[in-house]
């Protein structure tokens, strides 16, 4: 791998692990934990953001101790290749058109979340979502249900603001940056 | 034997028409000490890094006109130290050894080197600090240091100073003589027009891309505001670029 | 509190990946197993893991910490609302299978976070660095495990202050919610196209320091590794993958 794709996929994991605090400080319910694998996936390509993604769940581990959701990292390949197709496709030229990518994106992961939340979790992973999914059950929905429901619900918005995010960013490169990233056109 | 030689070359940057850099002929021998300096944007960074061959292969543009450079490896040190950090050193001397290291040398070597650097720069007191930790002076001499440990032939460097207070910019200007003494070529561009010139055996003053003068830093270089004054004075020859050079002269004018 | 405590335990003293190797294997067993008893057992062994290393102090705290809420959902999810057959404890009617599910889910998760708690407990960042130079890892795993982590901090300062600039040009961090999704724009963006702005020097400095010599770094330190750590982490893998051909053949 280039020594310019590792700098700018270390660029792209401290984006993924510094976000989530202008979130909190912002009291936004909103992870942003996948901005940074969006971003590398349209302005390298699929395997850079593939590994922004890996890294990231790792180091998230790392410095939050809890190891038990490593594997959880699957999504982070289905977001990489997700976003790069995304942009492909030039659905970041516009925040119009990036939010309904973004939405499609949330369904899907918050799809494939719910069967890892849900065999090897039972439910129980991270704080918004296990509310939801608490109190979803409480009134009686089977918990397989609600686990899938309470990942879908809350990945959907967090993945349109991230799509959204991203072609602001895009659009906001000066044109010198940009010629120094030609996956992006 | 010229360590580089640059001939009609035009350096552009992608996503920019114009050149930023129109070099006609240059030629840097060993020994010398080259001071560049020139308004913000006249292109001295970007002579620094077309001249030790960085530019276009890591920044990206396009080069025309032909270029040689007769060094292994150019070292080079940018004015804000934290962004040269490799970040996988926890210690001083793991960054500063970090070069030598990379070329697979024996440990012994590697150490040896990097102590020696260390040393070099005042800074091995440092040696087992972490590098995350350190005030923006300290970090720029260990940054320093690091491209020292390598031996380079050609070292070159962008406001080397910056981060530095006028004693320490003294010494490391000094020690940036002393390493052209010992044979290596060193390009140094910054706005510390008389520090410069203290050392500098050369000096290229670039306006707009373009070298619009090239010689002796004494005749050179004419803006400090020692220069100034001694020029508005009507001060003949090559004006005194600091205060002792025109105390010596007003004493030799009697 | 999360990270490397400086002590002389025998894990502190190991080659790092001995350490990590522990932690991986307590991880990958406890999702092996899915009754309550042998979950457990994996539960003890990290425990013993963070006893060994003199760091029990250290790890069980945060360790509690992060588990207990994720515990007290499970016993709600699993315990309260779970399927028949019901069992009276106390004053509730708590779901027999249901516990028994919330055992091993709860047990899993406080196995995992104490083995690795300690193995980050032992092993400090420069010494994983040359043991994995050492081994002829290449730089750009190294590179992107270990400078993420120590360039963060500089990175949430700056994310800090652009808060404050922006806040002192009268950005409002409150307000209604669309208010505040739009205030993400003028913290995020400067955030992300000034660390884009920085990618040509670092990867100045870092080419014109030999990091794509393609030669093998000298690591400065290299942890001894003697053949009893080799045997063990190769032992683990083997009982790793037993317990998961058991699993998967439905045999545990």
């Amino acid at each position: 791998m280039k020594l310019r794709d590792l700098v700018v996929i270390r660029l792209g994991v401290i984006i993924n692990l510094v976000i989530g605090q202008v979130v909190a400080a912002l009291l936004l319910p909103l992870f942003l934990d996948a901005v940074g694998t969006i971003l590398v996936a349209a302005l390298v390509g699929p395997w850079a953001a593939i590994t922004v993604g890996l890294v990231s769940q790792v180091l998230n581990a790392v410095l939050s101790g809890n190891f038990s959701w490593l594997p959880f990292g699957v999504i982070q390949v289905i977001i990489a290749l997700y976003a790069w197709l995304a942009a492909r496709v030039g659905a970041f030229r516009r925040p119009w058109t990036a939010a309904p990518a973004g939405l499609v994106l949330g369904v899907i992961a918050g799809s494939t979340a719910a069967p890892i939340a849900y065999h090897l979790f039972g439910g129980a992973t991270a704080g918004g979502v296990m509310a939801v999914t608490t109190a979803l059950r409480a009134v009686g929905m089977p918990l397989e249900l609600a686990v899938r429901i309470s990942s879908v619900s809350t990945d959907m918005l967090d993945k349109t603001v991230a799509f959204v995010m991203v072609s602001l960013i895009l659009r906001a490169l000066p044109n010198q940056l940009r010629a120094r990233f030609p996956a992006h056109a | 034997m010229s360590v580089i030689r640059l001939e009609r070359a035009v350096f552009r940057y992608a996503g920019r028409p114009e050149p930023a850099l129109t070099v006609e002929r240059l030629d840097v021998a060993r020994g010398e000490l080259v001071a560049v300096t020139g308004p913000i944007g006249s292109g001295c960074s970007t002579l620094l890094l077309v001249a030790s061959g960085y530019a276009p292969s890591i920044t990206g543009g396009t080069l025309e006109g032909e270029r040689r450079i007769e060094a292994r490896r150019p070292a080079l040190v940018f004015a804000t130290p934290w962004t040269q950090l490799t970040g996988i050193a926890h210690t001083v001397l793991a960054e500063v050894a970090f070069g030598p290291a990379s070329d697979g040398l024996p440990r012994e070597q590697v150490l040896a080197a990097a102590h020696a650097a260390l040393e070099r720069l005042g800074a091995h007191h440092l040696a087992s600090r972490d590098p995350a930790l350190l005030s923006g002076g300290e970090l720029q001499r260990v940054v320093v240091a690091a491209a020292l440990a390598q031996q380079p032939d050609l070292l070159v460097l962008d406001d080397p100073a910056a981060e530095l207070d006028p004693e320490a910019a003294d010494r490391l200007y000094d020690l940036l003589g002393d390493l052209a003494r010992e044979g290596r070529t060193v390009l140094v561009a910054t706005p510390d027009v008389a520090r410069a010139a203290h050392v500098a055996t050369r000096a290229l003053v670039l306006e707009r891309g373009r070298i619009v003068a090239d010689g002796v830093p004494a005749s050179v270089l004419s803006e400090t505001d020692v220069a100034r004054i001694a020029r508005a004075a009507g001060c003949p020859g090559p004006l005194p670029l600091d205060v002792a050079a025109l105390v010596a002269r007003v004493a030799e004018a009697g | 509190m999360i990270g490397y405590v400086a002590g002389r335990s025998w894990l502190h003293r190991a080659h790092p990946y001995t350490p990590l190797a522990l932690a991986a294997a307590v991880l990958l067993l406890s999702f092996a197993f899915h009754t309550p008893v042998p979950v457990w057992l994996m539960v003890a062994a990290a425990l013993i893991m963070a006893l060994a290393t003199g760091t029990i102090r250290e790890v069980l705290g945060p360790a509690l910490l992060l588990a207990t809420p994720t515990w007290l959902v499970l016993l709600v999810l699993h315990g309260l609302l779970g399927e028949p057959p019901k069992a009276p404890f106390g004053p509730f009617l708590l779901s027999e299978p249901g516990v028994a599910r919330a055992l091993v889910l709860g047990g899993r998760i406080g196995a995992i976070v104490i083995a690795f708690l300690a193995a980050l407990a032992t092993v400090s960042p420069a010494r994983l660095v040359d043991g994995m130079t050492a081994r002829g890892i290449p730089f750009g795993p190294i590179f992107l495990l270990v400078s993420t982590l120590t360039f963060l901090p500089r990175t949430r300062e700056r994310a800090a202050r652009i808060l404050e600039a922006q806040q002192a040009r009268g950005l409002r961090i409150g307000g209604s919610p669309l208010a505040r999704f739009r205030a993400l724009v003028p913290l995020v963006l400067p955030l992300v196209l000034g660390a884009l702005a920085e990618v040509d020097e670092q990867v100045l400095a870092l080419e014109t320091r030999g990091a794509t010599s393609g030669v093998r770094r000298t690591p400065l330190d290299p942890p001894a590794d003697p053949a009893g750590q080799r045997v063990l982490r190769l032992g683990l893998v083997v009982v790793v993958v037993v317990a998961w051909a058991a699993r998967l053949t439905n045999r545990i």
